[in-house]
């Protein structure tokens, strides 16, 4: 192990803050350091409860998460917040404002909050969240709440990773449940009626509870209604997550995102192996466009069956 | 390039990270997201912590999101005090390798006294965006080199 890792492995150990912040990173830009890094600490079996929220932007998410955070923190949790937020696709950058709203609730020393941008990540979450769960589990963090990019498209990808999902709704989105997209009223375990102070928030629980009728499983799923302004239902909505929680069957949800953690990780060396395959192959590639159509050609790289080039061993 | 997204992107040219604070009594925030913008435009991951963070928050942030620059506005005249304190932090948390930058109504003959104390750029109304997020890139860039050897 590099003396870089050994510290970073030291300082989780100890849960040291910059220690953990600097071991995000680098399960961001280096995945194999940081695969050195979890190495010796990782715990097999011992995922931490993830809350997920997602919903559409403007919902009151991060103001819901800086209320819902020192409660668990008052059960005794070590709370981690991981805050997903897009990064542009044209110029790669982004706008993490996440902390604008939490700033109070990350005050205390049981909560650990990182922003994380999706740097063109598909589905909601970027690819390095599971990572920086990882992380915040080694340095002894119980339970940590996700804030996926408020897309409400394809964010079914927090469902992998969560033993509870919100979403999180608010009155006003006009037909709020036909707009949602197929597949997230199906994830959620709980639903948040958000900004109730609002008119048309007893409509919109009205809403989703005729929906949820109509799937399956759909009358056993809680709907809570909250304002962050008044604080009503905030109490309520700890419970009903402490519920569900309880419900969990950790060894099935543990499972599930371990397959998760492995499809991408699986993904991403795979990806990497075609890459030194194409640049061992590059100019014996170009010769088949004569011969071949390119689905032919694919096929042929990946059975290893080509000529005229040497076949560059991926490191792994 | 043509949308250059993160996946493509070597690790080497990972987005720079800035924390952009606001900190002291000062509510004049329409500067600030001008910055916020430009610097996202020009490919940087920027955390925005809101209106009036202290030091303390300011440093504190800058570790949890392990950002390569802070660069604080101030526009009331309590610059000597705020980043006087928040370099002292910074060192006293062991995190003396964050660049510091400083923007804002800065009377000239505070800005050697600035630049001493470590905090550089100090610019002033008016100055092009370009001025300011070449500056970033290259106190990003020294940061990342610092700590690479370290």
């Amino acid at each position: 192990m590099t003396d870089t890792a050994r510290a970073i492995a030291e300082g989780l150990r100890r849960g040291d803050r910059a220690s953990i912040a600097r071991c995000i990173s680098i399960a961001e830009d280096e995945p194999e350091l940081f695969s050195r890094i979890i190495k010796g600490l990782y715990r097999p079996g011992s995922m931490p409860r993830v809350i997920g929220l997602t919903g559409p932007p403007g919902c009151g998410k991060s103001t819901l998460i800086s209320l819902i955070v020192p409660k668990l923190v008052e059960q005794g949790h070590k709370v981690g917040v991981v805050a997903v937020d897009a990064s542009s696709p044209f110029s790669g950058g982004s706008f993490l404002g996440n902390r604008i709203r939490m700033e109070e609730a990350l005050s205390s020393k049981h909560v650990f909050m990182r922003s994380i941008a999706t740097r063109g990540a598909k589905g909601g979450l970027s690819v390095s969240i599971i990572n920086a769960i990882i992380t915040l589990a080694s340095a002894g963090f119980d339970m940590i709440v996700v804030e996926s990019v408020g897309s409400g498209q394809a964010d079914t990808d927090i469902a992998n990773i969560s033993s509870t999902v919100l979403l999180v709704l608010s009155p006003g989105l006009g037909d709020e449940v036909q707009a949602m997209k197929a597949g997230i009223m199906e994830i959620a375990d709980i639903f948040v009626i958000n900004k109730a102070e609002l008119e048309g928030s007893d409509r919109a629980a009205g809403a989703v509870r005729s929906y949820l009728s109509t799937i399956s499983g759909g009358q056993n799923k809680d709907i809570a209604l909250t304002s962050c302004t008044s604080r009503r239902g905030i109490d309520e909505l700890v419970r009903l997550i402490g519920d569900h929680e309880s419900k969990v069957n950790a060894k099935e949800f543990a499972e599930r995102a371990f397959r998760s953690e492995v499809s991408r990780i699986a993904k991403e060396l795979s990806s990497r192996r075609v890459d030194a395959l194409i640049d061992g192959h590059a100019a014996a590639i170009g010769q088949m466009a004569e011969s071949m159509d390119p689905y032919a050609a694919a096929a042929r790289l990946l059975q290893g069956d080509i000529e005229g080039g040497r076949s560059r061993r991926p490191k792994r | 390039m043509f949308m250059a997204s993160g996946k493509s992107r070597g690790s080497s040219e990972r987005p720079i990270r800035v924390l952009l604070a606001k900190p002291a009594i000062d509510g004049h925030d329409r500067g600030v997201y001008v910055l916020a913008r430009a610097f996202r435009d020009a490919g940087m991951e920027v955390i925005y912590p809101g209106l009036l963070p202290t030091p303390e928050q300011i440093v504190d942030i800058a570790i949890d999101e392990d950002v390569d620059v802070i660069a604080i506005s101030l526009l009331n005249g309590s610059h000597m005090t705020i980043f006087k304190k928040v370099m002292e932090l910074l060192r006293a948390r062991h995190a003396g390798d964050v660049a510091v930058i400083g923007g804002g109504i800065i009377p000239p003959r505070d800005r050697p006294r600035l630049e001493r104390m470590g905090v550089t750029g100090n610019y002033g109304p008016g100055t092009p965006l370009e001025t300011i997020i070449t500056h970033v890139r290259e106190r990003a860039a020294e940061v990342r080199r610092r700590r690479r050897v370290a």
